[in-house]
């Protein structure tokens, strides 16, 4: 990681309790802005702020799931699974490891056919 | 021929119900064919077929025309054997398509 403006910043949305919540909680399962709402019990606006700050940071990845009568909507998953922080010869060395969030098979096709591919080819 | 009694009526809803379901889920897995040729689906989709719409509507069809009497009473053991091959054939053809991959 570069710089200590940018450390400065992740510290700064890693110190934040509700965006810790919402790390947390879509760490579980991928989630839209309202379920994560209704989950961490806070205010619509604040979970767009803070989801907004965590993908700045990579911190969250987002999903669009496509309904077939339109209205897609946005899903989000942590995407952080690991956070450190170095010190060593008078510098802080940060590290950030990304997973892939767990994924049922087939849980992003739109067609029920890819997805029960999917899903049964993986059981 | 004698009026249905409702559990009869029931009887052949659930069974043409079973057949549409299992028909459209069969009809999905063969859909997972095509677009996939994924031969696990191909089979899945065989024996989905045969366990469901295909057993139900020999069953269904067999007991018509047992009743109306276009087939000998005799036939009743055959057509249930017939049955239970095709529920046999089709979970043993699910059960395979479990097991091989691509």
């Amino acid at each position: 990681m570069s710089g200590d403006s940018e450390l400065a910043a992740l510290l700064d949305v890693l110190s934040d309790d509700y965006a810790r919540s919402i790390l947390a909680a879509t760490s579980v399962r991928p989630m839209s802005a309202k379920q994560i709402a209704e989950e961490c019990d806070m205010s619509g606006p604040t979970v767009y702020r803070r989801v907004e700050r965590l993908r700045e940071h990579d911190l969250v990845e987002e999903q669009t799931r496509v309904r077939v009568g339109g209205n897609d909507y946005n899903t989000y998953a942590a995407t952080l699974s690991e956070f450190s922080l170095q010190l060593d010869e008078g510098s802080f060395e940060a590290t950030l490891e990304a997973a892939p969030p767990p994924e049922f098979p087939g849980q992003h096709e739109d067609d029920a056919a890819d997805r029960f591919t999917k899903m049964w080819e993986h059981l | 021929m004698a009026a249905w009694t409702l559990v009869q009526w029931l009887i052949a809803a659930l069974a043409f119900g079973s057949t549409v379901v299992g028909g459209y889920v069969g009809y999905q897995a063969y859909r997972g064919f095509r677009r996939h040729h994924s031969r696990t689906m191909q089979y899945l989709s065989l024996g989905l077929i045969s366990l469901t719409a295909v057993s139900f509507g020999v069953a269904f069809a067999g007991s018509v025309l047992l009743r109306r009497g276009y087939l000998p009473a005799s036939y009743q053991q055959p057509l249930t054997l017939a049955t239970r091959t095709f529920q046999f054939v089709g979970v043993s053809l699910i059960a395979y398509s479990l097991h091989r991959r691509g």
